[in-house]
């Protein structure tokens, strides 16, 4: 087990230099400067150098990927352009937001998933199945963008229960939470429901009936267990789309994670800290995918992790 | 450990984690006689050497004065300078006011004049204002209150330069751009400043406080336009200026707490286009896709009667402007003449073999639809290309486009004629994206630019706007009105024609500080 994480721990090393290279390239190529961004066009030609030698964008290209790489080598993801400040400091400041509001979602997206997927999964076609799955339909066809200000209509402005935006205790996280976690909980829902009906017709189901324990004891005792591993598997190939949703959600509730750092830096061409950002974004992705596999072997003792 | 089980204990630690998080943090609740106004996007710079976006402005005029500004009727006004002398062409003399003081209680004399236009002029500071300061040659104080500005050469709009917000002498230049602002002799001092969450300001306490007035102002950055016409419903915004969907507006102003306060605005969008294409170079083009937008019915279903039809550049506030000019009313029939005439008559299909490149951000989208709209019923095909704002801004720069839509906010001097329409000021120079260049053209904003005395100036400009109604380097379409929503509670906000907040130094929270609940 420990040697298995630390080989997947030492396989994030070829992927941050992918990720890095990439984003690299990608920020470096399309069009926009982050010194005209500052300055202004009618910036003397040499201010405009002064500044980009002040930057390091003087230098060759190759040159500048070298700084960059050595940089993220020594752990130093450089100084943010425009806040003039190490990027590592800055996203050590947001990260912690978009965690909470990502781990809020995914909390969301279970607490309303299983039980509906549960009750969809046992009876198949009855009443409960079609009120769950018809949710499930709503909750993925609606956009962040809409579901966000519809809570807040509702819950801020008319029954005055929740504040509109911003962060501060549970009370600001619970819209975004929602509005993160419906679409998770419909994809989640409908993959347990799924799951759990092929479960149902497995032998050791009706080993288990046979037994004399009724439906939802043989449900819940050996079904469920057996019918989560497809759903962790979801869970971990989720974590980007929450990561993502995020993004949106932080817009919408003013919420300071960062999704807005990266936004903002997209806009003021912030090379370093839009690298720094994306990689924080992929080096997440592939921690949480790793802590998928690692709950396989939680859930299911004939997965071996080798 | 069960995999459940698992979960079910992380569940209930993260919700005890976030319970006691709430408790031990504050919410975002108002302090007693502030007001809240909501924002689009974060000020970028806390010191006024820095600052050159809109946001930043309004915020750094509150706490930083300048020697003149501008007032709500858009004319300059002394702010710190009581009196201004001109004795020459190169030559304007400041009187400062005595005894006003930062907000550290030291008192501003001319030299914290002189030091902060030095230190943006210094080479090293590499401040975004040094470009717009190249007609400036010298700024002396040859006493504590007196200031004298010398141009290099004699240059009308002076008073432009004399904006700037005073920091103390010995300011260091910024090594953080969200490094705490220095102080100010503004009506306010920066209480904190937290970038993308917001900026509270409360009173300086070196400045005598208007009776009643709001104890201090929360900028909070709002990015969602739906959030910010929330917030106000619910009370916990006070103010939005020009951030509002049109759409939105009549209903807010139905609500019992709000109040919509429309006034004309001068931020003027207009039609741009490239003379490196030599259809465009084709005046007959130009004046046919003048004919082909109808700005009327923009104006009343687009944007709502938000806006004024414009005639040029300068909006009827400005006291240089004519608007008895060249107008180009809707015409789909002239303007299809014109394109017959121009060599362009339309094919066996109907469509005239003219296409043309729209560039665009996706905030313009929607409008880039109806110009397209409208120059197909005349024959001409647009393909809008929408791009991401930092692309498009990169894209216009380089001449890298055939048509464009744009705005210009702030303009004060008609010397911003000069910036846009002279052959010289081509980027870096100016902002003649599309290489414009008429020699009558040129010889007139040269003439404005240098000359002092306003009525001369007056008929200067009269000929310029003229000239670019009849030659069409842009095709003007309107001049939006400012439109401010705010709780109905709030007394003594004063609209500015250029959409300045000055008016929240003295502004008054009568009654309640909460709004009425919502319906």
């Amino acid at each position: 087990m420990t040697r298995y994480v630390l080989r997947r721990l030492a396989a994030l090393v070829p992927v941050a230099l992918g990720v890095a290279t990439l984003t690299f390239a990608i920020v470096h190529l399309v069009p926009g400067d982050p010194v005209v961004a500052m300055l202004g066009e009618t910036a003397a030609p040499a201010d405009i150098a002064g500044m980009r030698h002040r930057l390091g964008l003087d230098l060759p290209l190759w040159e500048q990927y070298g700084v960059f790489i050595r940089g993220l080598a020594e752990g130093d993801l450089g100084e943010s352009i425009s806040y003039r400040k190490p990027v590592a400091s800055l996203i050590a400041e947001r990260f912690p937001a978009t965690l909470e509001l990502a781990a809020a979602g995914l909390l969301v997206g279970i607490a309303i998933a299983f039980p509906l997927g549960i009750v969809a999964g046992a009876k198949p076609g009855g009443a409960a199945d079609l009120g769950a799955m018809g949710f499930a339909i709503v909750g993925i066809s609606v956009p962040h963008i809409y579901l966000g200000p519809l809570l807040m209509i509702v819950f801020s402005l008319h029954l005055r229960l929740l504040p509109l935006t911003g962060r501060g205790g549970l009370s600001h996280l619970v819209l975004p939470a929602i509005t993160l976690g419906t679409a998770l909980a419909a994809i989640i829902a409908r993959m347990l429901r799924q799951s759990l009906i092929q479960v149902r017709q497995s032998d050791y189901m009706r080993t288990a009936r046979s037994k004399g324990l009724t439906e939802t004891q043989a449900l819940v005792r050996h079904g469920l267990r057996n019918a989560l591993t497809p759903v962790i598997t979801l869970l971990g190939l989720q974590a980007g789309a929450l990561l993502t949703g995020a993004l949106i959600t932080e817009v919408i509730f003013s919420w300071p994670g960062v999704g807005r750092l990266l936004i903002g830096a997209i806009g003021a061409r912030d090379y370093p800290l839009v690298e720094g950002c994306v990689l924080a974004f992929a080096l997440t992705y592939v921690v949480v995918n790793m802590a998928t596999d690692l709950a396989y072997a939680m859930v299911d003792p004939r997965v071996r992790l080798q | 450990m069960n995999a459940p089980r698992a979960l079910s204990l992380l569940a209930t630690a993260w919700v005890c984690a976030m319970l006691a998080g709430g408790c031990a943090r504050s919410t975002s609740a108002k302090p007693p006689g502030y007001i809240q106004v909501d924002i689009e996007t974060s000020p970028t710079s806390t010191d006024p050497r820095f600052s050159t976006d809109a946001i930043s402005s309004r915020v750094n005029e509150l706490v930083f004065d300048s020697l003149v500004r501008i007032d709500q009727t858009g004319n300059f006004t002394g702010d710190l300078a009581e009196s201004i002398e001109r004795p020459s062409a190169t030559r304007i003399v400041f009187h400062l006011r005595r005894g006003v003081r930062f907000a550290d209680g030291r008192e501003l004399t001319a030299r914290d004049v002189k030091f902060t236009y030095d230190s943006i002029l210094a080479p090293e500071s590499l401040s975004p204002k040094r470009a717009a300061m190249q007609p400036l040659a010298a700024i002396d104080a040859p006493d504590d209150y007196t200031v004298v500005m010398d141009t290099r050469e004699p240059y009308a709009p002076a008073l432009e330069l004399a904006m700037e917000g005073i920091v103390p002498a010995g300011t260091p230049l910024p090594r953080l751009a969200v490094a705490p602002a220095p102080p100010g002799a503004g009506p306010f001092r920066m209480a904190s400043y937290s970038r993308d969450e917001a900026v509270v300001l409360e009173r300086n306490p070196d400045r005598a406080e208007p009776p009643g007035a709001a104890r201090g102002i929360i900028f909070k950055v709002v990015p969602d336009p739906t959030v910010r016409a929330l917030e106000l419903m619910e009370g916990v915004c006070d103010l939005v200026e020009n951030n509002i969907q049109y759409e939105v507006i009549p209903y807010l102003g139905a609500r019992p707490n709000l109040v919509v306060d429309k006034s004309p605005g001068t931020a003027y969008q207009y039609l741009a286009f490239n003379f490196r294409d030599r259809r465009l170079g084709d005046l007959r083009v130009r004046r046919a896709i003048a004919y082909a937008i109808d700005r009327e019915t923009i104006v009343r279903s687009y944007l709502r009667a938000n806006a004024r039809v414009a005639t040029g550049m300068l909006s009827p506030e400005n006291w240089a402007y004519d608007g008895a000019v060249t107008a180009y009313g809707y015409d789909p029939g002239r303007a299809r003449r014109l394109l017959d005439e121009a060599g362009y008559p339309p094919g066996p299909d109907g469509m005239r073999k003219l296409k043309f490149e729209y560039k665009t951000t996706p905030e313009g989208a929607r409008l880039a639809e109806v110009f397209q709209a409208m120059l197909r019923r005349v024959g001409i095909g647009l393909e809008v290309r929408t791009l991401e704002f930092a692309t498009f801004y990169a894209d216009i720069q380089r001449g890298n486009y055939d048509l464009t839509s744009m705005q210009w906010v702030g303009i004060n001097d008609p010397n911003h004629y000069y910036m846009v329409f002279d052959s010289r000021s081509t980027p870096p120079n100016g902002f003649n994206r599309g290489s414009y260049s008429n020699l009558q053209m040129d010889r007139l904003l040269e003439a404005g630019s240098a000359t002092i005395d306003p009525q001369m100036r007056r008929r200067i400009y009269a000929d310029v706007q003229q000239l670019a109604a009849e030659d069409l380097p842009y095709v003007s379409l309107w001049w939006q009105d400012n439109v401010a929503v705010m709780n109905r509670a709030l007394a003594g906000f004063v609209p500015y024609p250029n959409g300045s907040l000055r008016s929240l130094a003295a502004i008054r929270l009568a009654g309640a500080s909460e709004a009425e609940p919502g319906e």
